[in-house]
């Protein structure tokens, strides 16, 4: 999963690395084919060798909706696809949780803050105490 | 705490002398409220309620949880904690708690993990001297979003140093592991006997639930199997091939098997998260 780096973040110290990367997905701007979302080949594998047996009916409905355990979605794509969805699309790919959307980007901001704290509290706790090597408390 | 709706729960079982968390909290300054978790057949329950007292000890009933749990196997195996993991939600709001995280009995430390920009000296790595505030940090950033459950870092994750010269922190944050910060509002269910942290953040988040891991702050624990009690006798049983065959069974389009080549080399659950977890991203994309 490609992340982004967002944000610089404000710290006195230069020793210290100053981007957050936060767990969120820039989409592209290539519109991915609908075809390249998902690989289905090894589910149709198996759904051609399930209808070629000799199963009753109802086994054979049972063991076709397991088949499509093995659907491989790539989530990457799916973001990208998104993105470039009409509003109708786009609302049924978030009913089937395909994306999840960072409303006024909470997640996003809230991740940088959450990891600026903590920067700031061990630099309270540890203030002084800094060295370049050595010195920490590895077991 | 400036959170009083969160406690600690301790999940232990056969180790009432050497809960080795409990002293790291302490000495990493933890005044709030720790309660340890306990099931009904653990033998030690006694010399538990003797170390911590009756009104921290709390018992649960395991062969009940399991009735009720989706083990991913029938073997009717209970010398595993997916049980007490599960546990948690009632035990957490029959004490009056929203918040709780979730932690096992051998963590050596909780250390920040702060990235020096330097792949030479793998980052600061040194005790969190007021976990209290740690811990608030981390519940204000959990009670703000819908997770459903968020996690600090483990000491494996930073293998390759914090900044492996590729960047730091590179290990994926949507994973949730060994320290889950969770809510009595936003239940959930742990899933398999094995590998039950890896099958529950893969199955769920790939239905859209959230986990995630805070980077900068992680636990020590000792290696894998190495000690007596919690979850070895499970491990040397059945070794890591059948644990990390669970995950496969329970979400086969994205999960693999391949060999970990560390000290301890053993078989691994593998995935390549753009397979596994529906990228979050900006609502600037969404047609409102």
């Amino acid at each position: 999963m490609k992340q982004i780096i967002m944000f610089p973040a404000v710290v006195k110290e230069t020793r210290y690395s100053t981007g957050i990367e936060v767990p969120v997905y820039e989409p592209k701007n290539r519109n991915p084919s609908v075809y390249e979302l998902y690989d289905n080949a090894k589910a149709m594998n198996l759904i051609a060798r399930i209808n070629e047996s000799s199963l009753p009916e109802q086994e054979k409905r049972f063991l076709i909706q397991a088949a499509y355990r093995h659907v491989v979605f790539n989530y990457e794509l799916i973001a990208d696809f998104y993105a470039h969805a009409n509003k109708e699309v786009q609302e049924l790919m978030e009913e089937s949780a395909l994306v999840i959307i960072d409303f006024n980007k909470a997640i996003e901001l809230g991740y940088v803050k959450v990891c600026e704290d903590i920067k700031h509290q061990y630099m309270e706790d540890y203030i002084g105490d800094i060295q370049d090597n050595g010195g920490n408390d590895d077991q | 705490m400036i959170n009083k709706d969160f406690c600690v729960c301790i999940l232990t079982h056969g180790r009432p002398d050497k809960v080795l968390t409990y002293k790291t909290l302490l000495k990493c300054g933890y005044t709030g409220e720790v309660y340890f978790v306990v099931d009904n057949e653990d033998k030690t329950v006694d010399r538990y309620r003797e170390n911590f007292g009756d009104e921290r000890v709390i018992v649960f009933d395991k062969k009940a949880m399991a009735d009720s749990t989706d083990e991913c196997n029938n073997w009717d195996y209970r010398k595993v904690g997916v049980h007490a993991r599960n546990a948690c939600f009632d035990i957490a709001k029959k004490l009056g708690y929203t918040y709780f995280i979730q932690l096992d009995d051998d963590y050596t430390a909780f250390k920040f993990m702060i990235d020096t920009k330097s792949t030479e000296n793998c980052g600061d790595r040194k005790s969190i001297k007021n976990i209290d505030k740690v811990f608030d940090l981390l519940l204000s950033y959990y009670k703000d979003n819908n997770f459903l459950a968020i996690a600090m870092a483990q000491g494996g994750d930073f293998i390759g140093g914090i900044n492996n010269g590729v960047g730091s922190y590179r290990f994926s944050k949507r994973k949730c592991m060994n320290s889950w910060i969770c809510s009595t509002k936003r239940r959930f269910k742990f899933i398999g006997s094995f590998n039950d942290d890896v099958n529950t953040y893969t199955i769920l988040g790939s239905r859209g639930n959230l986990f995630l891991t805070i980077p900068l702050v992680s636990i020590d624990q000792p290696a894998t199997q190495s000690g007596k009690g919690g979850m070895t006798e499970a491990y040397k049983l059945t070794g890591t091939y059948i644990k990390s065959f669970h995950t496969i069974l329970m979400h086969p389009s994205s999960v693999k098997v391949a060999m970990m080549r560390t000290q301890n080399i053993r078989l691994h659950h593998s995935f390549d998260w753009k397979y596994t977890m529906p990228m979050i991203i900006s609502d600037v994309y969404k047609i409102f």
